[in-house]
């Protein structure tokens, strides 16, 4: 038994391993998050959702993936066929792979990188690759005005998303997210999302537009381009793209629950959990997704003019702003940081 | 090619032409085109089967051409070969969003050719069922304008209404849509039992449910004061000058009703107000949908209150054969002035019946107003139209 725990522990494998599970899970997310779309949908338009498919309809999620796999998959006849078909890879494997430096529990990272923020940067800025490829492969008018609004979206609001950032590495002192959190340990009023509060909404708002969600789903625009860079798309390779989509969004919302409300950190310190922290962070994560898609569903969508102003005008000149109070602080009071 | 001309004139425009190609020496230097694009006939926001052919900018629109048409279901043609009463059906199927205001203006119209006295029990319930299925169809107007800015909680909100008002309706006419209610020289049947007592309920209850569902909700987002606030402006001038009517030329602040200006039916006893906004943008026009609303359930209070006994149909014979001649009727339906003519030559069947549907010719705000405008905006436009498929295409 020993020996079989020690293979497993051994690096290729230990590391094979686990992208299997974060890829086990990150698919299984995507299914669930659906069904938790639906549901949130349902109740703040006043109906069920829903409810025919297993009890509750909890199975609706595994109908749903049966039907994408049995659906023909149709591309259009002038499409770049390489690139229209490795467009939905290259959005969820980045989306995918971020989860590897997410820290669950004091115990339970993949790989606990001393520059896992730089990665989660990295990885981000990938997806938009994927989106162009979409846009680009599918030779198609919507298509390509969606990729178009949204690579300047993506690459716009990585700026306020990366500023915001940097108030928290300068409060921890690393780059590493199990340092990050191991700083904010000892209480809720410990967590940045106090000190850091402008920084907090702006990496949330940022994060929003990074996940493309209402009101920043212009790279979609159902009523406009009738789903963008994915119009062309049909069976699996567009419950692809949707997965990288729910995926990327519960990235977001890990990786805020992470740096501003203390990943796995309990909210009291008797609250300590121990191994079993990874449900503190379960909650914060699943609270920030609810809260993501409470907005969803009451908020109209903006247009690209505004979308840029605000990113440009309201977001980046905050997150400076902030830093400069943050950097003044510390200097001001080495003793209190 | 490029509509240098649009972008020249005096326009009524509420944001410049933007864009590098509006730079003629850059697109020039590097040599720029404009992108085609075809949207529709088969588009979520296009209110039906509406074909837009678009020269864009970037997301600037240089070029917007509608085509209509992919819904003509040939109403006028149809309508020669059936005997009068028969071509009712008909009607109800124009604008399919407004029912009652199609039959009613049909009626009107060949009532003037016969010689029928309308019980005024008749006159009131017309004009009940007429501001319901104003109720009916403003209300879901207000949700598609929400939807195709990409909100899609409120749509839902109003087909609530809108389905409460349907079981109403179910009730007097039978029909949930095409209700086939009016008929020449009166209506099909009287209220039943208890109705007035139940349209009461459910008006009170809209009343107090138009403020948190519709106006909380809508009124003071930011997002759609960013989006609606200033798109689609025009002038009144203009809004006369393409001879608009309805809610796109009252909210420009020019104020036109048939109902108040050439009052028909039971409309001469009833006391209300033309709602007008002086904005002329796409916000004016949720406003003045909002306020006509409020209107509609002053009147529905007014009938109610007031209510006529008697009969509910005049003696129009076992067989109707109107006069030789004319007779030419105008309502206000829910998108604006609807008329009809009718020419009898003394048979059975009209001669020839056209009917003046308000949306075909409010259409026309889509080639004047939209160049300028981001691709984003024709949704919103479109909101402000309010056409329906049925009822541009006949």
């Amino acid at each position: 038994m020993q020996t079989v725990l020690n293979l497993l522990e051994a690096e290729p494998i230990r590391l094979f391993l686990s992208f299997g599970v974060i890829l086990f899970l990150v698919l299984n997310l995507a299914g669930i998050l659906t069904f938790a779309e639906r549901k949130v949908a349902a109740y703040i338009q006043l109906r069920y959702g829903p409810n025919r498919v297993g009890p509750r309809g909890f199975l609706q999620p595994a109908a749903d993936v049966v039907k994408l796999f049995t659906k023909e998959n149709v591309s259009p006849q002038r499409s770049d066929l390489w690139i229209f078909l490795g467009a939905p890879i290259a959005m969820f494997l980045p989306a995918a792979a971020v989860w590897l430096v997410v820290p669950f529990a004091p115990r339970s990272v993949v790989a606990d990188l001393n520059v896992g923020i730089v990665f989660f940067i990295a990885l981000t800025s990938i997806g938009a690759l994927g989106l162009i490829m979409a846009g680009y492969g599918s030779r198609s008018t919507f298509s390509l005005l969606g990729a178009m609004r949204g690579a300047a979206q993506m690459i716009s609001y990585e700026v306020p998303l990366i500023l915001s950032l940097l108030g928290v590495i300068m409060l921890a002192g690393s780059l590493s997210f199990q340092d990050v959190v191991n700083a904010q340990a000892g209480g809720f009023w410990n967590w940045y999302f106090l000190p850091q509060l402008p920084m907090f909404i702006t990496f949330y708002i940022a994060g929003v537009a990074e996940a493309r969600r209402v009101p920043f789903d212009l790279p979609e625009g159902e009523s406009e381009i009738v789903g963008g860079f994915m119009v062309e798309y049909s069976g699996m390779t567009w419950g692809l793209i949707q997965a990288s989509e729910f995926a990327s969004m519960a990235l977001v919302s890990a990786i805020t629950a992470t740096l501003f409300l203390g990943g796995w950190q309990p909210p009291f310190p008797f609250l300590d959990l121990g191994n079993f922290n990874w449900l503190w962070f379960a909650i914060k994560t699943a609270l920030i997704i609810f809260t993501f898609q409470w907005i969803r569903w009451s908020l109209p969508r903006l247009r690209m003019d505004q979308l840029m102003d605000f990113g440009w005008k309201v977001l980046v000149p905050v997150c400076l702003i902030w830093l400069f109070v943050t950097a003044g602080a510390m200097l001001a009071f080495p003793s209190v940081f | 090619m490029l509509g240098e001309e649009r972008k020249t004139e005096e326009t009524t425009l509420s944001q410049p032409v933007s864009g590098r190609l509006a730079n003629p020496d850059i697109r020039d230097e590097f040599g720029l085109e404009t992108i085609d694009m075809n949207m529709g006939p088969q588009h979520p926001a296009m209110h039906g089967l509406l074909r837009l052919i678009l020269e864009l900018d970037g997301e600037t629109v240089v070029r917007c051409d509608p085509v209509m048409g992919y819904l003509h279901r040939s109403k006028e043609k149809i309508s020669e070969n059936r005997m009068y009463p028969a071509v009712i059906p008909i009607t109800d199927r124009i604008d399919y969003m407004n029912n009652m205001a199609m039959e009613y203006g049909y009626c009107l119209a060949v009532e003037k050719l016969l010689d029928v006295e309308i019980p005024p029990r008749a006159d009131a319930i017309r004009a009940l069922m007429n501001e319901f299925s104003r109720i009916m169809s403003h209300i879901p107007s207000l949700g598609f304008l929400l939807l195709e800015l990409g909100a899609f909680t409120p749509i839902l909100y109003a087909f609530r209404e809108r389905e409460r008002i349907q079981s109403i309706m179910e009730e007097v006419t039978g029909a949930r849509m095409m209700f086939h209610y009016i008929r020449l020289g009166g209506v099909k049947a009287d209220l039943p039992e208890g109705m007035p007592e139940k349209m009461w309920e459910y008006i009170e209850g809209l009343e107090n449910r138009l403020q948190p569902d519709f106006i909380d909700l809508i009124e003071g987002n930011e997002i759609f004061i960013a989006r609606t606030r200033g798109v689609g402006k025009m002038s009144p001038e203009k809004a006369v000058e393409m001879g608009l009517t309805g809610v796109p030329l009252r909210c420009t602040g020019v104020e036109f009703d048939v109902r108040k200006h050439y009052p028909y039916g039971w409309y001469k006893n009833l006391d209300f107000d033309v709602v007008t906004d002086d904005a002329g943008d796409v916000e004016a026009s949720y406003r003045c949908r909002i306020g006509e609303v409020r209107q509609s359930i002053r009147m529905i209070k007014q009938i109610l209150e007031n209510l006529p006994g008697g009969e509910v149909m005049g003696d129009t014979g076992r067989r109707i054969r109107p006069a030789e001649g004319d007779g030419i009727a105008r309502v206000e339906s829910a998108r604006g002035e609807y008329a009809v003519h009718v020419v009898s030559d003394g048979s059975d069947t009209p001669y020839r019946v056209h009917y003046r549907t308000p949306c075909t010719v409010n259409m026309q705000l889509l080639q004047e107003i939209v160049p300028g405008h981001y691709l984003p905006d024709i949704m919103p436009i479109m909101g402000l139209i309010d056409p329906v498929s049925g009822a541009w295409d006949k």
